[in-house]
């Protein structure tokens, strides 16, 4: 396991598994501090896996996770993550505000209430994504994209170090895939680093500087430019899985 | 309880005078009323985060589970410790709540394997320890009370009866001795049994034994005639202690928690990742529903405490969108099902209409022979009144309610239609084809509509200022030129907005 400081997040021999069979397998992943990093991979190649398994979110087999060196546990405050947006009953009773300051509870700690100042920073966040003029409104009545900018402001608040986040770009619209893109290049400019589970293919070059590709185990991850080829995509979607032979396409930190 | 009791009494007779206090209490109606508006509270406050939990039938599950805990802790109080068998003993209370907890993990269990599905593992788990609880009720312990009416529908209608005495002047307890002057002494032949010889045989050895001895509190002393001054007292029902208790338990626990527990209901995910416990606040929330199970079981039973949980918090949500409204709201709504549910009870429909009256009516009207006299269960009554609300709000509610939905229905058919004439009508009226297009006559081919509703709309659009009418053919005014083009900006920049009105 590699435990340089300049690493933000580095997982070590990650395996999940749902019963016998593995979801992820041998997950040896370092990812440079201030890259926005694309997870790239066919359906049920364990990407929203990946993410959870590294959170904690879901129990690991094997493996360790390290954020800039130290375990989950004490680096929380250094982590932000958005969810996909299904995971959340979007009828629950409360507004777009309330929601956003909810990325705030893990700074106020236990019992203590949110006050102005956490009012303040879920407004600033909500303006970051455009979202200012449905502070007040019922969550129920979002769009989908508006939803997904409000899972976005909610972690922005987090005013985190590394992001997860869950195919933010799932069946939303242009005002909000054009909104995620500033706010991610927004991040990066910060010094952010910015991991995202991403479906459309045209897209990574675009928005990505980093890839990694994932099919159950690590096919290959690295700057874009040298990862996202052909060759390596074919050997992400193209039926069985075949081991990395090619010298020049090994990934880091393997 | 005895000291919370006496504090309580002590806080009221500053206000109010003894007599006053015990008439009061006396009433089976302040006392049932009081009842259930403690376990409305408790129950709705509970009941809303189950509800959004979407784990309302745990609520059921539970309410029947307890009695395993009752009876497992009841037995192991008497049997294997031989302390007294005392229903009303912490410990009691103490086995619910895990028998409580323990329904909720036996569901985890049985759900985590994989195979059954999450409702279904719910209906394997409380049916088990339900059934296990029946039997060691009637095999170890059938003279506890605990049989299956108590178990149903409680008797929150005697809990009034049910009382500590709690003693403010005169307090002298007695103590009766076999050399007491008030005490009845009986001989008892002690070997009769053994010889098989009566009494009055030869040989009969007898025993003095003391029919009354003991010690007497001040209220049993005084009704036992022992004593020359009466005793001040005051009757507290037991059964307002106890719920009053879980009220103030899931009230504080719902003030202090709220943030955490609006943060695992809505997403346990952030929550993990935030470093809150949503597996804690589950088990802490499941403990208090057990907690109100048990302490409502006495009262209204064990199928209608559910009621309590499930129909007020339901009622709320139909009628904001805040969580801390819904949680101000529900409380309300059950404990106002609770106090015009006592009146049901007695007859009465909000104080106004006489049950039994309409009866008669209905009686004289149809011939029937209905009985008039109408006195029926007083916690079946108070769900049926809490139902009653959620019904005026499930159709009356200004934003989820169904006419209210009606009505939004009917608003946004009529917005369509408009806007697809119109748009029609915009996209033909400066072409040659217009002639064929915009004839108010055959308009309504084109759209395959009866003529009947092309005509309303036209009308409606004309009273709107946005068509007019020339030579027998339909055209835009300014205004409806203005809205058309308004419409598509509208529509194009928010497509994926669902319509808010």
């Amino acid at each position: 396991m590699n435990d340089k400081v300049s690493s933000a997040l580095s997982v070590g021999d990650l395996t999940v598994a749902y019963r016998s069979k593995p979801a992820i397998w041998d997950i040896d992943l370092d990812v440079p501090e201030g890259v926005l990093m694309a997870i790239v991979g066919p359906n049920g190649a364990g990407k929203s896996t990946l993410i959870k398994a590294v959170l904690n979110l879901i129990p690991r087999a094997a493996g360790a996770v390290s954020f800039y060196g130290k375990p989950y546990e004490r680096a929380r405050s250094l982590v932000g993550y958005v969810p996909q947006r299904g995971s959340v009953d979007w009828d629950f009773p409360t507004s777009v505000l309330d929601v956003v300051t909810m990325g705030l509870y893990g700074k106020l700690g236990w019992l203590r209430r949110p006050g102005r100042q956490q009012r303040e920073q879920a407004l600033q966040a909500l303006d970051d994504v455009g979202l200012t003029d449905l502070v007040d409104r019922q969550i129920s009545q979002l769009s989908g994209g508006q939803q997904q900018r409000t899972f976005l402001a909610r972690a922005l608040v987090q005013d985190a170090q590394i992001y997860f986040m869950d195919e933010p770009f799932a069946a939303v619209d242009a005002i909000t895939e054009r909104a995620i893109v500033n706010i991610l290049h927004q991040l990066k400019e910060r010094g952010k680093t910015v991991i995202v589970v991403h479906h459309d293919l045209q897209t990574v070059e675009d928005y990505f500087d980093w890839v990694t590709l994932l099919n159950v185990e690590i096919i290959a991850t690295g700057p874009t430019a040298d990862v996202f080829t052909p060759d390596n995509l074919g050997r992400t979607y193209g039926g069985r899985m075949t081991y990395l032979s090619d010298g020049q396409l090994m990934p880091v930190g393997d | 309880m005895i000291l919370l009791e006496r504090a309580l009494i002590d806080l009221l007779l500053n206000v109010f005078t003894r007599e006053e206090l015990n008439a009061f209490l006396r009433s089976p109606q302040n006392t049932a009323t009081i009842i259930g508006c403690l376990i409305a509270i408790s129950g709705a406050l509970l009941g809303s985060f189950l509800l959004l939990r979407g784990m309302s039938l745990t609520s059921d599950a539970i309410s029947h589970t307890v009695l395993l805990g009752i009876v497992v802790a009841f037995l192991l109080m008497t049997e294997v410790f031989g302390m007294e068998g005392d229903t009303s003993s912490p410990w009691l209370i103490i086995g619910a709540s895990l028998a409580g907890v323990g329904t909720v993990v036996l569901t985890e269990l049985l759900f985590r394997s994989g195979l059954v599905r999450q409702d279904a593992a719910l209906g394997l788990a409380f049916p088990l320890l339900f059934a296990i609880a029946i039997i060691l009720v009637s095999r170890f312990a059938e003279d506890v009370h605990l049989d299956e009416d108590a178990v149903l529908v409680g008797e929150i209608g005697l809990a009034w009866a049910n009382t500590n005495s709690h003693c403010y002047q005169h307090c002298d307890s007695v103590t009766i001795t076999p050399e007491h002057p008030a005490a009845t002494l009986a001989r008892q032949c002690s070997n009769c049994r053994e010889l098989g010889i009566s009494p009055r045989d030869d040989g009969a050895e007898f025993v003095e034994i003391c029919g009354n001895c003991g010690v007497y509190s001040p209220a049993r002393a005084w009704s036992a005639g022992l004593l020359q001054n009466q005793p001040h007292l005051v009757f507290f029902p037991k059964s307002i202690t106890v719920t009053l208790v879980m009220g103030l338990l899931s009230v504080c626990f719902v003030v202090i928690f709220y943030k955490e527990l609006k943060l695992t209901t809505f997403d346990a995910g952030l929550a993990k990742a935030l470093g809150f416990r949503p597996g804690l606040m589950n088990y802490g929330l499941m403990i208090l529903v057990s907690l109100v199970a048990v302490g409502a079981f006495d009262a209204v039973g064990s199928i209608l405490v559910i009621a309590f949980f499930i129909i007020p918090p339901a009622a709320a949500y139909l009628l904001t969108d805040r969580l801390s409204l819904m949680l101000l709201l529900s409380p309300i709504i059950g404990a106002a099902g609770a106090v015009f549910g006592y009146d049901l009870a007695r007859g009465q429909l909000f104080g106004i209409w006489d049950v039994g009256a309409a009866i008669a009516f209905i009686n004289q009207s149809l011939g029937l022979d209905l009985p008039a006299r109408w006195d029926s269960s007083i916690s079946a009554s108070m769900v049926l009144m809490i139902f009653l609300f959620f019904l005026l709000a499930w159709v009356l509610s200004p934003r989820y309610g169904l006419i209210s939905t009606f009505v939004r229905r009917l608003h946004q058919n009529r917005r369509f239609q408009n806007q697809v004439v119109l748009a029609h009508i915009h996209n033909h009226q400066d072409t040659e084809r217009r002639e064929v297009e915009l004839r108010v006559d055959t308009l309504h081919l084109h759209f395959r509509w009866q003529p009947e509703k092309m005509r309303r709309v036209l009308a409606r659009l004309r009273v709107m200022g946005l068509v007019r009418m020339v030579d027998q053919l339909v055209e835009l005014t300014e205004r409806g030129d203005a809205h058309v083009h308004e419409f598509r900006k509208v529509m194009l920049a928010t497509h994926n907005v669902p319509d808010l009105d």
